[in-house]
């Protein structure tokens, strides 16, 4: 523990680093990448994050709990082919409530696998992710699935048009559940249960809270918002390929470590990992203005979780070796260190 | 049945606690009245912790009554016992670290408006719990940010938000510099004024005689006095802690000391201890004393190789130890038994045998293949010699009693033949036919001529086994002390230092107040 | 402090004590010859054909002989308490071109550089989760990433053939060996590296010096560290051997397809953590053997076996797949947490 206001600095840098890290990169990007500074490079970045930020709301809120959840790549993509698989015979509404009921169920599941048989989140979450991925190529036969109706277009149409200069209605569906979720957990009681859960799990449950009850929303919140992410983006891009989420989890994980929440729980925000998103975002859309492929993107992408990864263990790492000292023999030693040398 | 008297906030009456095979606490009365702090001293075993447990409300199987307030109350759960208005202070804070102190402090009853939190009260409600224990602190800040004795204050001051009648201390002092001890006591004096019933657990002598109006001393679970501070003095209070000295428990059997061995000079760890020096010899049994918190742990982690000194030397046989590492430590004599068997010591999962062997697995192997049959005559002896009860070498760990599990990890140290044999409390928690057995192996091993450093905080254990011991306080070696100087009293006082301690009281900007 | 209750706890606990592992071993074959008997009954009530046909054994042993691979090595990683190595896949489809790209140098060469790229992916994991302890499945699954990356930044997104590039002919057929060698025209090569990787295996777990220090390593880290035990150095090598593995399958996997592709190695991963934890191996480390890993990867393949000749397609297997994993795990964890005990 460090001594009060000497790091207090440090401390707001935890909270604010991603508002000043995305002014920066977009800063930068806009002066050095051709064609980055236009409002149809914006939409585009903004549509092409609308999905994972989605996922992220729900993903950050387990992270806070301290836990992690790998399956929401798989519940995306399920929830996209639900919803254009099962069209045909249920209806827009009807495959929609189904993929974002599976969705919940699927987080259900995890939860109570987590909480009661206290199962290692990632474990646990690992064998539904793979579940879920043969579900996936059972249901679709290994195929993508598309819807080519004209309600399909029209429901397409309508997500893509331009309500403000910046705004279409998926975005808008994006930002109203950053919005609501992000007001909840800073605002009620609940949402802050969320953060002392995942801070210590001892200290939850002796000040009353029903620890288990917590763990299981969380994960059905990210399991839910994965399915409405899926279920919007097929909505807009008429196609469900199986290759929905594929890169989702990475993305998402990286960008919710960057925004401020540490995987030990206990500390971050929606709104943090939906900017750290958008930073990430330009940041790859920068680089392929710059005319470096695709690629390159990935690999960076890559790059950019194993150095979060690395960080925060480290961090963990260096702490632990200073644990335990006695503030008033620091001073003593630090006093006595030039006399000693001059013996 | 006595009557209760009146003015009592908290009063035990006859109460006794039973652990399959000895008696915690035997048959123990005594009260405490609103506005007094009462201390509870004994040694280590005493029954100290479990008595404050059972206030805590960890037991539903004790005998006896307590009475709260005059009110018979059964605590036979945490919530109970907070729901009687009773409030634990441990030395582990139960502060969830990335959280903020308001959220801490008033976690599940965040206060609302509407459905909504209203911050700015909450706001207020901290300030106000931080402001009873004098801590003008931020509430925003988590707790992580902010020093541990500030955090201690948080944790009094979330026990203090359920009002409690009675408050627990359980060595709150152990990590504390001067002027956070100083304003403590001004926090105590405060609370008592409020009319708070403290009991304050502690082996500090002299702050128990700053800060107790009465004390109550108990000795192998049972009560010996209840009496107030200010009619008995600190000799005779170690006395009623020590009781007869135990001295014909231990026949001390003619060893011959040998030449100077091992060797350490000006060892200092940042923050941990300083200026350690001393001198060890062959066949001697060197005892460490100290109180809790004195840095005998983080000494015996440095001569081990474990961590790193600062500065200083340490030198074996008349040539500075080599290497960097744990491993190059043992590699050249010296073996170190920790203090926690559970977590540290052994791996309870695994059998006898594998536990055994572990810390000379590479000493078995022969060009990288590990041959057990190899250790196996040295695995039996063992078990032969501690009388490791049951004598099964696959006998999972886990599976036997404190006694004998301890018994395996000494096994495991003498297994690597060391020259120095650094033991940390290695009969806590062990019963008396265990510890018999252990203690008789020491001394062989220092017969044979190995260097014993026994870090212990039994002190009939460092009067009958040791030919010396070192005394060491908050992070210095102040005093050396030889076998004839030493009985328990001698080193308890010695361990609690001289130091006076007359500051007024002060506020954390220093300026003095109350 | 009290002492632990005895009676009941402690007869189970000699069941689970150190006859556990011989009888884990004993009770996985067991299960694998109840499997071959299933699958006999199924065959000879008409209700799938051609069970027991040689052709159906060697493909059922071939498919076995990948997996195996694989987890044999992971179960080091495994019995070390750090899980799984969720690198595993892309360390397969990256070897495989590497080893494609070289062959035009011969085929030693190609072999050696190859296993060198293996085993330094292997050492990077070993290192960040030995000594920094960062989480061992997020950090191996960013190398997954990161290593996608990398192949999709050299080859782009191509598909390379050990035939195109360059010309040396006699190491292209060298490599077509790998999986294709017969001895006796029926026994894979695959399989015998299997076997004697089995054997290597199971004799590095419980001989070596190293075996032991795993062994401990796994149960309880702070009480290895604190019987000198140098955990990172271990923790490292099992590292190092999941890649080694990882590496042989990955060659034999492209040697198979003749094709050098990113995708080589998908499913690898979760199909060995699969077979080590029916094996008897648990997530929780220190407990296990290497022949348990044979038996469950056995299990596993008899049972894709019998679900394909069923007629349940290979998606569907992968679901069926995922919940075992978690039935096996889930088990585990609540009987070892009757028993008082923290695993799984």
């Amino acid at each position: 523990m460090r001594r009060s206001g000497r790091n207090s600095l440090l401390a707001l840098g935890d909270k604010y680093r991603i508002y000043i890290l995305v002014v920066v990169v977009f800063a930068f990007m806009s002066l050095l990448a051709p064609k980055f500074f236009n409002v149809f490079n914006f939409k585009t970045i903004l549509n092409a994050i609308a999905m994972n930020a989605t996922v992220a709301i729900g993903f950050t809120v387990v992270m806070i709990c301290g836990q992690l959840d790998l399956s929401i790549g798989t519940v995306i993509t399920f929830a996209g082919v639900l919803t254009l698989g099962l069209q045909p015979i249920l209806g827009f509404a009807g495959s929609i409530a189904v993929a974002v009921a599976g969705g919940a169920l699927v987080g259900l599941f995890n939860g109570l696998l987590v909480s009661k048989a206290k199962i290692n989140s990632f474990i646990v979450t690992l064998g539904t992710m793979t579940i879920l991925q043969g579900s996936i190529y059972q249901f679709s036969g290994g195929n993508s699935i598309s819807v080519t109706t004209d309600q399909a277009f029209a429901i397409s149409d309508f997500l893509g048009k331009n309500l403000l200069p910046l705004v279409t209605p998926r975005i808008l569906i994006t930002l109203v559940l950053v919005v609501i979720v992000e007001f909840l957990l800073r605002r009620t009681r609940a949402g802050r249960n969320f953060y002392i859960v995942g801070g210590s799990r001892t200290t939850a449950w002796l000040a009353g809270i029903a620890t288990d009850r917590y763990l299981v929303a969380a994960f059905m919140l990210s399991g839910v918002m994965a399915a409405i992410g899926g279920v919007v983006s097929v909505l807009v891009s008429t196609a469900a390929t199986l290759k929905l989420g594929e890169n989702s989890l990475m993305y998402v994980i990286s960008a919710t470590i960057i925004g401020g929440t540490a995987m030990s729980g206990g500390k971050g925000g929606v709104l943090q990992s939906i900017v750290a998103i958008l930073s990430l975002e330009m940041l790859y859309t920068g680089i392929i203005l710059f005319g470096l492929g695709n690629e390159v993107k990935i690999f960076f992408a890559g790059l950019i979780l194993a150095y979060v990864v690395l960080y925060e263990a480290y961090a963990v790492y260096r702490h632990d070796k200073t644990l335990g000292q006695r503030p008033e023999l620091m001073n003593e030693l630090a006093e006595r260190k030039p006399a000693a040398q001059g013996r | 049945m006595s009557e209760p008297v009146s003015g009592c906030a908290l009063e035990m009456r006859h109460v006794s606690k039973r652990f399959p095979g000895t008696i915690a606490v035997d048959d123990v009365s005594f009260e405490v009245r609103a506005g007094e702090v009462h201390a509870l001293v004994g040694e280590n075993g005493a029954g100290k912790s479990t008595l404050m447990k059972m206030l805590a409300g960890s037991f539903d199987d004790y005998t006896g009554e307590i009475a709260i307030g005059g009110q018979l109350a059964l605590l036979h759960s945490p919530t109970l016992a907070k729901r009687h208005g009773i409030g634990m202070i441990y030395q582990e804070l139960s502060l969830a670290r990335p959280i903020s102190i308001t959220e801490n402090l008033l976690a599940g009853r965040l206060p609302r408006r509407g459905p909504f939190l209203d911050k700015a009260r909450a706001r207020a409600l901290a300030k106000e719990l931080l402001a009873s224990v004098g801590l003008d602190l931020d509430p925003s800040l988590p707790i992580e940010d902010i020093s541990q004795h500030g955090a201690q204050l948080v944790e009094i001051a979330k026990v203090l938000g359920n009002k409690p009648t009675i408050l627990v201390m359980d060595e709150p002092t152990s990590a504390l510099s001067h002027e956070e001890v100083e304003r403590l006591f001004c926090i105590i004096g405060d609370l008592k004024g409020r009319g708070i019933a403290i009991v304050y657990i502690s082996h500090h002598l002299p702050e128990i005689f700053r800060i107790a109006d009465r004390v109550t001393v108990m000795r192998d679970g049972k009560k010996i006095a209840t009496t107030p501070v200010a009619e008995v003095s600190r000799e005779e209070i170690v006395q009623m802690m020590v009781g007869r000295s135990v001295k014909e428990f231990y026949r001390r059997e003619e060893r011959s000391i040998g030449e100077v061995r091992f060797r350490v000079g000006g060892l200092s760890r940042l923050g941990f201890f300083h200026g350690v020096r001393f001198e060890a010899r062959r066949g001697e049994i060197l005892g460490i004393c100290g109180l809790s918190g004195a840095g005998r742990t983080e000494l015996a982690k440095v001569l081990t190789g474990l961590d790193r000194a600062d500065e200083g030397s340490i030198e074996l046989d008349g040539k500075p130890v080599r290497g960097s590492t744990m491993a190059d430590f043992l590699e050249q004599g010296i073996s170190y038994l920790t203090e926690d068997r559970k977590t540290e010591g052994l791996a309870v999962r695994l059998p006898v045998d594998d536990n055994v062997l572990s810390a000379i697995v590479d000493r078995l192997s022969l060009a990288g293949i590990f041959s057990k049959a190899r250790g196996k005559p040295r695995v039996d002896r063992l078990i032969g010699e501690l009388s490791i009860y049951p004598p099964d070498p696959s006998r999972t760990v886990g599976n036997l009693s404190g006694g004998n599990q301890q018994k395996v990890l000494l096994a495991k140290w003498l297994a690597s033949e060391p020259k120095v044999l650094i033991l940390d409390e290695p009969t806590r928690g062990v019963d008396i036919g265990a510890k018999m057995t252990i203690h008789a192996s020491i001394e062989k091993l220092a017969r044979e001529g190995c260097t014993v450093l026994l870090i212990s905080s039994d002190l009939p254990e460092l009067v009958g086994l040791c030919d010396r011991v070192m005394i060491m306080r908050k992070g210095h070696f102040i005093r050396e002390m030889q076998y004839s100087e030493c009985s328990e009293e001698s080193l308890l006082l010695a361990a609690n230092g001289d130091t006076g301690r007359g500051a007024a009281c002060v506020d954390p900007e220093g300026r003095p107040h109350g | 402090m009290g002492e632990p209750s005895r009676g009941g706890s402690d007869a189970r606990a000699l069941r689970t004590g150190s006859f556990s592992s011989i009888f884990n071993t004993v009770g996985v074959y067991a299960i694998a010859i109840l499997f071959l008997a299933l699958g006999a009954v199924l065959q000879l009530t008409g209700v799938i054909g051609n069970f027991l046909s040689p052709m159906n054994m060697l493909n059922i042993v071939d498919a076995v002989a990948l997996v195996g691979i694989v987890a044999v090595g992971m179960a080091f990683v495994t019995y070390s308490g750090n899980f799984a190595d969720m690198s595993v896949p892309t360390t397969m489809g990256f070897t495989g071109y590497i080893c494609i790209e070289l062959l035009r140098y011969g085929f030693g060469v190609a072999l050696v550089g190859a296993l060198a790229v293996g085993l330094l992916v292997g050492v990077l994991n070993g290192f960040v989760v030995g000594k920094f302890k960062a989480n061992p499945i997020i950090w191996t699954l960013a190398v997954n990433y990161v290593t996608m990356g990398v192949i999709r930044l050299v080859w782009v997104n191509k598909q390379i053939y050990p035939d195109m590039v360059g010309s040396q002919q006699h190491a292209v057929s060298l490599f077509d060996g790998i999986y294709r060698l017969r001895f006796f025209n029926l026994i894979g090569l695959p399989l015998v590296i299997l076997l004697v990787l089995v054997v290597l295996g199971q004799f590095v777990l419980t001989r070596t010096s190293f075996g032991v220090k795993l062994k401990l390593t796994g149960s309880s880290p702070r009480a290895a560290r604190l019987s000198g035990i140098a955990v990172e150095r271990v923790v490292m090598l099992s590292f190092v051997l999941a890649s080694f593995t990882a590496t042989i399958a990955g060659l034999a996997v492209t040697s198979l397809s003749r094709v050098g592709a990113w995708y080589n190695g998908a499913g690898y991963d979760f199909k060995a953590v699969t077979a080590i934890v029916i094996g008897g191996m648990t997530l929780a480390g220190g407990r296990g053997n290497i022949f348990g890993v044979l038996g469950g990867s056995l299990i596993i393949g008899i049972l894709n076996n019998i679900m394909t000749l069923f007629g349940i397609g290979t998606f569907s297997q992968d679901m069926i797949r995922g919940a075992i994993f978690i039935i096996v795990v889930g088990t585990n964890a609540l009987s070892l947490r009757r028993l008082g005990r923290d695993d799984a």
